[in-house]
């Protein structure tokens, strides 16, 4: 630059004395371009709202079946046996009492469809936030949803964040050795990954857990044979990423340099490969994050039992039993059967459910893409 | 190298993974508790047919009141199950290769939902379904295609400005919507503002069952004139090529095969919605690292329009990607299947597989059967894009 | 044209109307005379105070900042200077092909032709500093940047063609060469080759013994030149020029014994150009569209020179072009294109061969079925002047055309280049690095240094008599194989960072020579006698050039 003292614009980040270590300098780039973006950052908003809910979940009963309850009962007694509250819908006939304290009146001949606006018989609970989920009289007993909704937050994140962190470790491992070591190493990760990237997602968890949890009840060994399924279905796919980007990492020169000066391969491994390969990854796993309800929810769709019990309180649980064909052919049958304003199209059944999850994974691909924007050296100006 | 010595190579270098998927359904069906793997072999209910030790009667002498099942020495000696594991594995693979995948179970999801399929062997049950999955997935294909490319090369030429940012939520709202809730609602929909998503719908009233909104076949008793076609049976098969849409052109069939394809119109829509979410991306930034090349900067400063720019020249290259990434999505793709056609009741694989895992006993031959035709058909599909991008790519060819 | 030059001259047959009854002829008004008709000596590229700027994460890049020169008729003009020292800036510049984000034409005038290829540039963007940063938000406004590149269309490769540097990305790898050449053929001289399709005679009775005297002389064994003459009579009689060059390629594959194939060869080749009703009707039809693309490049041409919006014969023109467009024989989609182009692409392919002839490629068939990565640099940089000329643009811009290439391609290049300027007559801004180069092949050097032109001088007196300090330097820089020397000089320094560029001359850090002025303000260009004009306060006198 000038050699004389003329007349130099500093720019903020020279006014300085010392520039910060370059990790950090990238990292501040990166929030820079990310910033700009505004998707990106109403993704972020609501995944900080979804982490605010996910420390009210923590306020709930533990265990799921602790949560309120109701009953579609048709103008039939409520369970005797229930040890906690309960909400019971009937259809009011002329002269009809509420067979309960806590009973909803529903449209005739529709039990159990409790829109977000009806308010209870004797006001002492107040109306059903997220309305009902319909079922036929005399199924299970569910529960509410707004519950379920807000307790599932910790099911469907923990289960995501375990699958994603997971099957992430078990890829960059596999992915670093076999893109530096290549050779037969290599050979045989591909054709493993290759293999487990042919068999279609949906259908591997399926196969897995139905073979090896059929007979398991409790709930932390399904969930734990739940996680290694989902986990069995994703290593691949970051395996393959890792290691195409080891391949262009392991020959830059620093690399090289690293060899030269004796350092062996698990030290090269540790500090130049791996630091410099993950950028990719941590976009795919922000995505992947919200795969994984929506995963959930095909396969509990489709009608394999995922979760020890069927109306467990997770959002994907949530929303495929609110989809069901069952539930849409009952309501269908009903409201040509029943001619007039007796037929209430139960929206809310598949707005609450579906909006949790829409909202969810939206916000995270937002998150994602801003994040893939923001590392990408080409697409940056 | 000639094309055809190009496709033959490539299909003789899927043959590990075709075998490693095997591999992987062999342990797991090994896994498996004996009583189910008799039971998906050879149908029946494995908790009456196949329990180890029956209720002792004069039929073989045994210890404790019970005696050996002599079905059972019978099933297990006949699948090898007391040779060692290798043995086991060559003969599953042999198996699989010869088309001997089991029978469909007699108690199980499948048999109470299609009863035709009660005791049918799982090749031959599969093969009446493939075909109505094969259409559905050409016409998703063929959506996809018409949708992604396009905007795709819209967005990367206005990047960042309103249309790219529309599109961007248009592939986020793609990837976040459960697949069974954008079809629940279309359904919906279609239900109430025309009576139903098919052609025939609208031509027809008076429906009063939810399967007669949905259900590519066979179709209800509506007809033009009243008059149903002879060859029409009231099966799943159709006759000859076993294609609703091709059968039903192959007879003159002109409404059915009309209507046949409407039906699958809005399921295909909501596959392609999922899967376009996917390919957009690609798509965009596929062009957009094109259109900085250099050769593009020659095309311009040739004095072409700028349409032609980016039509012909920056998009034929960018196609290469697109193919490529399009093969690689096949798997999730796939996997797509089962929830759409549970929704609309397609009579497709899909829906094989979502009967099956419905009730226990989960009918274990149909599982693995359909997941080892999924994989087939991904694999397929690979072979299939890789031969595309040679033909599309001179310097795969000639380079 | 280019493969013309090489034959006898043969009058293009356009006035031959005799076969083509009531054609919608539409003739556009031409109102700048052509390329041809200039005279030597005239000014037909003015560049005045050039500013582009790059807008980064960095800050403001003032890649250039204030470039002018002119480039006058016939002549070939050198811009030297170091590397990122602007002149491919430069060069991108005159033709807008700068990226948009992140760059910017920011201000100037470019006239070609009396026309101002920056018209309408201050509305296309606006710069708002943003508080302490050193960037600049630009806001763009796209359907005003739209409709520039839309008029740019008018000038790129029909006035001002250009080649670039690495000629091996230059091309499309997916198309083959003839494709590539067919589309610039087809744009630029569609109407002439349509033309004389529809004028070419199959069934002339000179054809056939025309067609024998080349076989006869096939079988004698005739020298190549001898071929060529009698391949172009076959020409003549058929009237269509590039049958002539079919006819030759097709002897000189033949051989002796077996001449009879080459003329049923021939006749059967013959058959390209018999057209029947169908292709007549779709040739004119290609013509019309044509047409229409002339009458949309010269309303562009006018609004550029005019100054003013000409809304109503572009929109007819655009309208028109919209369906040429899309039915194009060369690219439009291929369905919509219909069975009878099919003469007409084949014409294009001979015309292609033509061209391959032209630029000395020893088996220019070959070559034109090939893809372009299969060809070396140095061959298809020889493809790509071909397609730079075949428009026969007034200015020729190379890039560095072949600081790619090894020496001895280089020196064919250079030469084939000043063989064709020679012929053609093509005003040339030659841009490179190597000053031995220019020597060579330029009239006249500009010098550029840091985003400004230093010296601007004939080549004589440039070597003769350096003006500048930098021009001296990088003359003495040069290792000389006469002076035995024991040190390298070099310029102490190095190339100032363009964001922050240094105040008043750019150079005068390094200088030598600087004075206390130097710093301060920029020296203006003065004109020291003989057409030699330097930048420099040790020379700054009242003769300021404008």
């Amino acid at each position: 630059m000038a050699e004389e003292p003329g007349k130099e614009v500093e720019s903020p980040k020279k006014l300085r004395r010392r520039r910060p270590s370059p990790r950090i300098d990238q990292f501040r780039r990166t929030w820079y371009f990310f910033r700009r973006n505004t998707l990106a950052m109403i993704g972020l908003g609501i995944l900080v709202f979804f982490a605010a809910l996910f420390v009210v979940s923590f306020f709930y009963p533990a265990d799921p079946t602790e949560l309120t309850t109701y009953y579609a009962t048709d103008g039939h007694a409520i369970n005797p046996n229930a040890t906690q509250a309960q909400i019971c819908t009937y259809q009011p006939g002329i002269g009809e009492l509420p067979p309960g304290p806590n009973c909803y009146a529903t449209p005739n001949g529709m039990p159990s469809v409790i829109a977000p606006t009806v308010s209870l018989h004797p006001a002492t609970l107040g109306p059903l936030p997220f309305g009902s989920l319909t079922q036929n009289p005399g199924s299970d007993p569910f529960y509410d949803p707004f519950d379920g909704l807000i307790k599932g937050t910790q099911w469907s994140l923990t289960v995501s964040v375990g699958v994603v962190a997971s099957g992430a470790i078990i890829g960059i491992l596999a992915g670093i050795v076999s893109g530096y070591y290549g050779g037969i190493i290599d050979e045989v990760v591909m054709r493993i990954t290759d293999i487990f990237l042919s068999i279609p997602g949906l259908l591997l968890v399926i196969i897995v857990l139905a073979v090896l949890a059929g007979s398991v009840t409790s709930l932390w060994g399904r969930m734990s044979y739940v996680i290694f399924a989902f986990v069995v279905t994703w290593w691949p796919t970051y395996a393959r990423i890792v290691r195409s980007q080891v391949l262009i990492t392991r020959e830059q020169r620093y690399v090289e340099a690293a060899k030269a000066s004796g350092a062996r391969g698990g030290r090269i491994l540790r500090k130049h490969i791996l630091p410099n390969s993950i950028y990719p990854v941590f976009v795919q796993m922000s995505l992947d994050v919200g795969t994984v309800p929506l995963l959930i929810a095909a396969i509990v769709f489709i009608g394999f039992r995922l979760f020890p019990v069927t109306n467990f309180p997770e959002w994907g649980t949530i929303a495929a039993l609110s989809a069901q064909p069952a539930v849409l052919s009952g309501f269908i049958e009903v409201c040509q059967t029943q001619q007039g304003a007796a037929c209430t199209f139960p929206w809310w059944q598949f707005l609450f459910p579906g909006l949790t999850l829409f909202l969810f994974a939206i916000s995270v691909s937002f998150f994602a893409d801003g994040l893939r924007d923001a590392l990408d050296p080409r697409l940056r100006r | 190298m000639r094309l055809w010595v190009y496709v033959v190579r490539r299909i003789l270098l899927v043959f590990p993974v075709v075998i490693g998927v095997m591999t992987i359904t062999f342990l797991l069906v090994s896994a498996l508790p004996i009583p189910d793997r008799l039971a998906s072999a050879f149908g029946e209910n494995p908790r009456l047919s196949w329990n180890q030790y029956i209720a002792c009667s004069r039929i073989t002498p045994g210890a404790n009141g019970t005696c050996l099942n002599p079905a059972y020495v019978r099933g297990t000696h006949q699948l090898g199950l007391d040779r060692p594991i290798y043995v086991q594995w060559g003969t599953y693979i042999y198996n699989t290769f010869t088309g001997n995948w089991g029978y469909v179970g007699n108690a199980s999801g499948v048999s109470t939902s299609v009863p035709i399929a009660r005791g049918q062997p799982v090749v031959t049950v599969l093969g009446w379904f493939l075909p109505y999955t094969l259409e559905l997935a050409a016409i998703s294909l063929l959506l996809i295609l018409i949708i992604a490319i396009p905007i795709g090369n819209l967005s990367a030429v206005n990047r960042n400005r309103p249309i790219d940012q529309a599109a961007r939520v248009l592939s986020f709202s793609g990837y976040a919507l459960p697949g069974f809730l954008l079809g629940s609602l279309l359904l919906m929909a279609a239900v109430v503002l025309v009576g139903g998503p098919s052609v025939h719908s609208a031509f027809c009233s008076g429906q009063t069952s939810y399967s007669d909104f949905t259900g590519s076949w066979p179709p209800p008793q509506c007809f033009p004139g009243g008059i149903s076609p002879t060859w029409l049976n009231h099966n799943v098969q159709s006759s000859p090529t076993g294609f609703p849409t091709v059968d039903a052109a192959l007879h003159g069939q002109w409404f059915l095969a009309l209507d046949t394809v409407i039906r699958m119109i809005i399921p295909a829509f909501v596959i392609a919605y999922g899967t376009v979410a996917l390919l957009l991306r690609f798509v965009r930034n596929s062009m957009l690292e094109v259109l900085n090349l250099d050769f593009v900067r020659t095309a311009r400063a040739k004095g072409l329009p700028e349409k032609t720019v980016i039509n012909k020249h920056a998009g034929r290259n960018s196609l290469n990607v697109t193919i490529t990434v399009l093969g690689l999505t096949f798997a999730g793709f796939i996997a797509g299947f089962p929830i759409v056609e549970t929704v609309f009741q397609l009579n497709g694989v899909g829906r094989m597989i979502a009967y099956s895992v419905t009730q226990t006993p989960y009918d274990y031959g149909v599982i693995f059967g359909s997941t080892v035709l999924f994989t087939l058909l991904v694999v397929a599909a690979n072979i299939i894009v890789d031969v595309l991008y040679a033909f599309l790519d001179p310097r795969v060819r000639l380079g | 044209m280019v493969a013309a030059a090489s034959l006898p001259s043969t009058p293009p047959p356009v006035g031959e109307e005799a076969e083509v009854p009531e054609l919608e002829t539409i003739t556009v008004p031409l109102e700048a005379p052509p390329a041809a008709e200039s005279r030597r000596g005239d000014v037909i590229l003015d560049i005045r105070d050039l500013k582009t700027y790059f807008y980064t994460y960095d800050g403001v890049v003032r890649a250039l900042d204030g470039v002018s020169f002119k480039l006058r008729t016939g002549e070939t003009l050198g811009l030297a200077g170091e590397t990122g020292c602007g002149k491919s800036v430069t060069a991108f510049s005159v033709l807008r092909l700068i990226p948009d984000p992140p760059g910017r034409v920011v201000s100037g005038k470019i006239l070609f032709r009396g026309a101002d290829l920056l018209w309408g540039l201050d509305k296309e963007a606006r710069m708002k500093p943003i508080k302490n940063s050193v960037r600049v938000k630009v806001i763009r406004r796209f359907r005003r940047i739209k409709a520039a590149a839309a008029r740019m269309m008018a000038v790129r490769g029909h006035g001002i063609s250009m080649i670039f540097q690495e000629p091996t990305q230059a091309m499309n790898p997916v198309f083959p060469v003839y494709d590539q050449l067919g589309e610039a053929l087809s744009i630029h001289r569609g109407r002439d080759i349509i033309d004389q399709l529809l004028a070419a005679t199959p069934n002339a009775p000179e054809l056939l013994p025309a067609i024998e005297r080349l076989a006869e002389g096939v079988q004698n064994g005739e020298k190549l030149d001898q071929l060529k003459k009698h391949a172009m009579e076959v020409g003549e009689a058929a009237h269509l020029q590039s049958f002539g060059t079919q006819a030759f390629y097709a002897a000189r594959s033949a051989s002796a014994a077996n001449t009879d194939a080459l003329v049923h060869d021939l006749k059967a080749a013959a058959r390209r150009f018999r057209l029947n009703g169908y292709q007549r009707s779709m040739m004119r039809y290609r013509r019309l569209q044509s047409v229409q693309m002339d009458e949309l490049r010269e309303a562009y041409m006018k609004e550029m020179r005019e100054g003013q919006m000409h809304r109503l014969l572009e929109a007819r023109a655009r309208r028109r072009a919209f369906v040429a467009k899309w039915t194009h024989p060369q690219f439009g989609i291929p369905f919509l294109r219909r069975r009878g182009d099919k003469p007409l692409r084949d014409e294009l392919f001979w015309e292609v061969v033509g061209l391959l002839e032209g630029v000395q490629i020893a088996n220019p068939v070959q070559v034109a079925r090939c893809y372009p990565f299969e060809l070396s640099g140095g061959m298809i940089q020889r493809v790509m002047i071909a397609m730079a000329l075949s428009s026969e643009p007034a200015v020729l811009i190379a890039d560095e055309p072949t600081t790619a290439l090894d020496v001895t391609i280089q020196a064919q290049i250079l030469e084939l280049m000043r063989d064709l300027k020679e012929r053609i007559g093509t005003s040339t801004l030659l841009i490179t690095h190597d000053l031995a180069v220019l020597a060579e092949v330029a009239d006249r050097i500009c010098i550029m240094y840091a985003g400004h032109i230093v010296e601007n001088a004939p080549v004589q007196s440039l070597f003769a008599n350096p003006l500048h300090p930098y021009t001296r330097g990088l003359l003495a820089s040069i290792p000389r194989v006469d002076q035995p020397n024991k040190q390298l000089e070099s310029i102490p320094g190095s190339v100032p960072n363009l964001i922050n560029p240094p105040e008043g001359c750019r150079f005068h850090p390094r200088c030598p020579y600087a004075m206390p002025i130097c710093s301060e303000t920029r020296p203006p260009m003065t004109e020291e006698g003989g057409g030699h004009q330097v930048a420099c306060y040790l020379y700054h006198g009242p003769n300021v050039v404008e």
